[in-house]
């Protein structure tokens, strides 16, 4: 596969397993000195298949399904799928449960881009802000659990509704986390535009031009950085977002900097959307009726995860089970601005760089679990990985 | 320089409609249009009409295989502009199918064609890198995990085999 | 007369091994690290290691296998751990330890002591160069460039107290500024004198030839068990020593334990507190800030140091 002129190159290899990655990919930096020269990457470390495995299961267990293609932004999977099947269905779901998925959506945005704030300070050697950033994530990921009773993986959705209220006592609590994450995250806007340290590993560097960003694709915080207006709630406002407008952030630089402050600035606008829809949270019902068939047709259903744009493409074939579900995430299209990013930079830069598009691997690498010994793909209990592990490991000491 | 998606909608519509070739377009959806191409050659011209107009950026690549009986797979390549999806979209053998890469156009298009060509067994022509994106490099040839008839019973081997100590 | 000469020979080897160098200096550079890294934490806002982590991580790392890599010098892959940890435990002999006289002294000991120092940075180099890794090899590349950017300046700022007192002689300098704060009148050599003993214990933020995010563990990626523990325990002494040397020359001398423990505690805070505000610096921004900065104000100081000699006499 690597070709001899190559190896001759001085080839650091980043991944699977790399103190920078906290989820596996592997990257191979070809450097000179400390200059990258080129860079590649290789994913699929976390593939499990899932696209193939909704082709046999049913529109409900699908739900459940897709919400573990990532651990971070659970929520919005469903909800894009959610979306989907019920636009195929022809389902209006009530106006008081569009506005909870977009609550919950807007909590998970905040507890998602603290994260890569924390994971981005790390990755520069700033750990003070990471450990500060990653402290005050746990008021969001307990508001998330007060409203959903989990701190990860929500399940909030069904086919036709959410299966969560909030009462008063819940929107006060969550009013009450939200003054002290503004205050905070204040704070970090003043910290990462003011520090002069800081602004060494940032300014200017990662430099991603309007046109390239369009060029490369790239959607999200990423590309708003760089000043390409592409956000999916902005664009084409699905659920609620048509009754609670999003304001679009953008800066011009497209440098680190700019990823960072893109990112600040999206949290404040997600308290002020969360602030509005629990002052003017419509009554009513909490789901509808979903057919348990679903009308033969195709949809695409778009929304904006925390790392951008979330494609979903469904297929019906008019049984209980999708024909085809794709899923398209926000990393793969953020990746290659990586590469392409990275030449010509140092090799202290590169942790940063890779940050700085917040990718997240598990999400990239879906579709697989199939079970070679039982030959159908189901789902093992504790006891049998157990088992299988010691008799894979008595096996091979042999 | 913001298209709003009833633009980029009329657009794409009277773009495809006066094609050179007649195109079959289709609204199954308000916000979307789908151009039938007539094979894989109209691909490259089409995006790069796309292109010119500015109408969107390359959302993905779907994959659909429909069916053994059939014999023939779908692609679907998706361009987003605001709320609006052109999609272009034509069939292919199921059979060592041929397409041309547009990722002389379209560089992020190296992704999506490197998925579809290990998961449907699909060539791209001119993609520079044809490796494995998600598959492991031991995956066993000739072996689609997304066509229906996929049998997970090949993977068997894949396991059983011993580890190679890193070579 | 033979029993006064076997006390000297026993009273010289408890003082090469067990007080105040050797055992007791292990165990003090120990305490110290906790000291440093429970600080850091409380300072992050985390809980931090129990009193007795370092050492039980010493103990650890003693006891675990030691896997030499194919590939390296087996002789240098255990050898140079043993010399970094004896060049350390040699320069506290010229320390004024605990504020008690240095064990050994001879005109030019400052010299040879801040040598010493160095010797275990070179032997990290020469260790993460001796191996194939590559995070081995980039991190010995940034540890060499990262000692020949600030040992320049470093070694100029702890002459600068050697010039005032007009003797290259560790005792004698400490004994004229036990009664003078030089902190006050070199604050430059001070601070230069501070960052680059933060430099050679790569610590953050000039902690870049072992930034875990991009080359793992640097140099020392390949190191596990004993010759990792020696490692670590002789950048425990170094941190000792080095305290000691800057605290003694710059803060008004040590008369006493007490005020030894003061000192030299208050400048692993102050170092503490450098850690916690600042981002690490790259390797290219490390070298520019010693010789943009370092250098150029360590020799603005000289200067005006040997001018005002000159004016006073």
């Amino acid at each position: 596969m690597e070709s001899k002129r190559q190896d001759e190159r001085f080839i650091i290899p980043i991944g699977p397993q790399h103190p920078a990655l906290k989820e596996p990919a592997h990257f191979r930096i070809t450097v000179d000195g400390e200059i990258i020269t080129n860079a590649v990457v290789r994913l699929g470390y976390a593939h499990r298949g899932i696209e193939k495995a909704t082709e046999s299961r049913n529109w409900v267990q699908n739900i459940y399904l897709v919400e573990r293609i990532c651990g971070i932004c659970s929520h919005i999977h469903a909800t894009a799928y959610c979306l989907g099947v019920e636009r195929l269905a022809g389902v209006e779901v009530p106006p008081r449960a569009q506005t909870l998925r977009v609550l919950v959506a807007e909590l998970e945005r905040i507890h998602s881009h603290l994260l890569w704030l924390g994971v981005a300070a790390h990755e520069a050697g700033f750990d003070t802000l990471f450990m500060y950033s990653w402290r005050d994530r746990e008021t969001v990921m307990d508001l998330l659990e007060n409203v959903s009773g989990n701190r990860v993986n929500y399940s909030v959705n069904l086919l036709g509704g959410v299966k969560i209220d909030i009462d008063n006592q819940i929107s006060d609590t969550i009013r009450e986390g939200l003054a002290f994450l503004e205050e905070r995250t204040l704070h970090y806007l003043d910290v990462v535009s003011n520090d002069m340290a800081f602004l060494q590993r940032t300014r200017g560097i990662g430099v991603l031009t309007r046109s390239q960003a369009d060029v490369l694709g790239c959607v999200g915080p990423v590309a708003r950085a760089s000043n390409v207006p592409r956000d999916v709630r902005v664009e084409a406002p699905y659920g609620a977002y048509q009754q609670y407008p999003v304001n679009i952030v953008l800066v011009e630089k497209g440098d680190l900097e700019a990823r960072f402050i893109v990112r600040l600035k999206e949290l404040l606008e997600s308290y002020r959307i969360i602030r509005e829809i629990l002052d003017t949270l419509p009554p009513g019902e909490l789901t509808t009726r979903m057919p348990r068939r679903i009308k033969e047709g195709e949809t695409i259903s778009r929304v904006e995860a925390p790392r951008g744009e979330l494609f979903y493409f469904i297929k019906s074939n008019g049984t209980d089970t999708p024909e085809r579900v794709k899923v398209r995430t926000p990393t793969i299209c953020n990746m290659l601005s990586v590469l392409k990013l990275a030449v010509g930079h140092q090799l202290a830069d590169l942790p940063m760089i890779l940050a700085g598009i917040d990718p997240c691997f598990s999400c990239n690498d879906r579709v697989a679990i199939i079970d070679h010994r039982r030959k159908s793909p189901e789902i093992w209990t504790w006891q049998d990985l157990r088992q299988y592990g010691i008799e894979y490991y008595n096996g091979h000491s042999r | 320089m913001i298209i709003t998606t009833e633009k980029a909608l009329s657009t794409a519509t009277e773009l495809f409609e006066n094609w050179v070739w007649k195109t079959r377009t289709e609204k199954p959806e308000p916000n979307r249009l789908d151009v039938y191409l007539r094979s894989s050659e109209d691909l490259i011209p089409m995006t790069v009409g796309l292109r010119v107009q500015r109408l969107g950026y390359l959302a993905a690549i779907t994959g659909l295989d429909l069916g053994p009986e059939t014999k023939e797979c779908e692609l679907l390549y998706h361009f987003c502009t605001a709320a609006a999806i052109v999609t272009l979209r034509f069939r292919v053998p199921r059979d060592g199918a041929i397409v041309p890469s547009l990722c002389s156009v379209i560089p992020s298009a190296e992704v999506f064609e490197r998925e579809a060509s290990e998961m449907f067994g699909i060539t791209f022509h001119g993609l520079r890198n044809p490796d494995h994106l998600y598959l492991p490099d031991d995956w066993p040839e000739k072996t689609y995990p997304l066509l229906k008839d996929f049998n997970p019973e090949v993977l068997k081997t894949l396991h059983d085999r011993e580890p190679d100590n890193g070579k | 007369m033979e029993s006064s000469i076997t006390m000297d020979i026993l009273d010289k080897i408890f003082t090469l091994l067990i007080f105040p160098g050797g055992l007791f200096l292990l165990i003090l550079g120990l305490a110290y690290e906790w000291v440093d890294r429970k600080l850091l934490a409380q300072l992050q806002n985390r809980i931090g290691p129990r009193w007795f982590q370092p050492l039980a991580d010493v103990i650890k790392l003693l006891a675990k296998e030691e896997v030499i890599p194919e590939g390296v010098n087996p002789w240098l892959f255990i050898g140079l751990p043993i010399i970094a940890l004896a060049g350390s435990l040699t320069a506290a002999l010229y320390t004024p330890l605990v504020g008690l006289p240095p064990s050994h002294s001879f005109p030019g000991d400052l010299i040879v002591t801040v040598y010493l120092l160095s010797l275990l940075t070179l032997c990290m180099g020469l260790a993460g160069s001796n191996t194939l890794d590559r995070f081995s090899l980039m991190g010995a590349t940034r540890t060499l460039t990262q000692l020949f950017s600030y040992e320049a300046p470093f070694m100029l700022s702890l002459l600068g107290p050697a010039i005032v007192v007009g003797s290259w002689r560790i005792a004698d300098i400490t004994s004229y500024t036990e009664n003078h704060w030089l902190l006050l009148s070199q604050p430059i050599g001070f601070l230069v004198a501070l960052i680059g003993l933060i430099g050679k214990l790569e610590m953050p933020p000039l902690d870049a030839p072992e930034a875990e995010t991009e080359i793992v563990a640097g140099a020392m990626t390949e190191y596990s068990g004993r010759g990792y523990a020696l490692f670590r325990l002789a950048k425990g002494a170094e941190l000792v020593v080095g305290l000691t040397l800057v605290a003694s020359f710059y803060m008004g001398g040590m008369a006493n334990p007490l005020l030894f423990l003061l000192k030299t505690l208050l400048l692993l805070l102050v170092m503490v507190g450098l850690q916690t505000l600042i981002t690490r610096l790259r390797i290219d921004q490390t070298v520019g800030l010693w010789w943009r900065y370092g250098t150029l104000l360590v020799l603005v100081q000289w200067l005006g140091m040997i001018i005002w000699k000159g004016v006073a006499s």
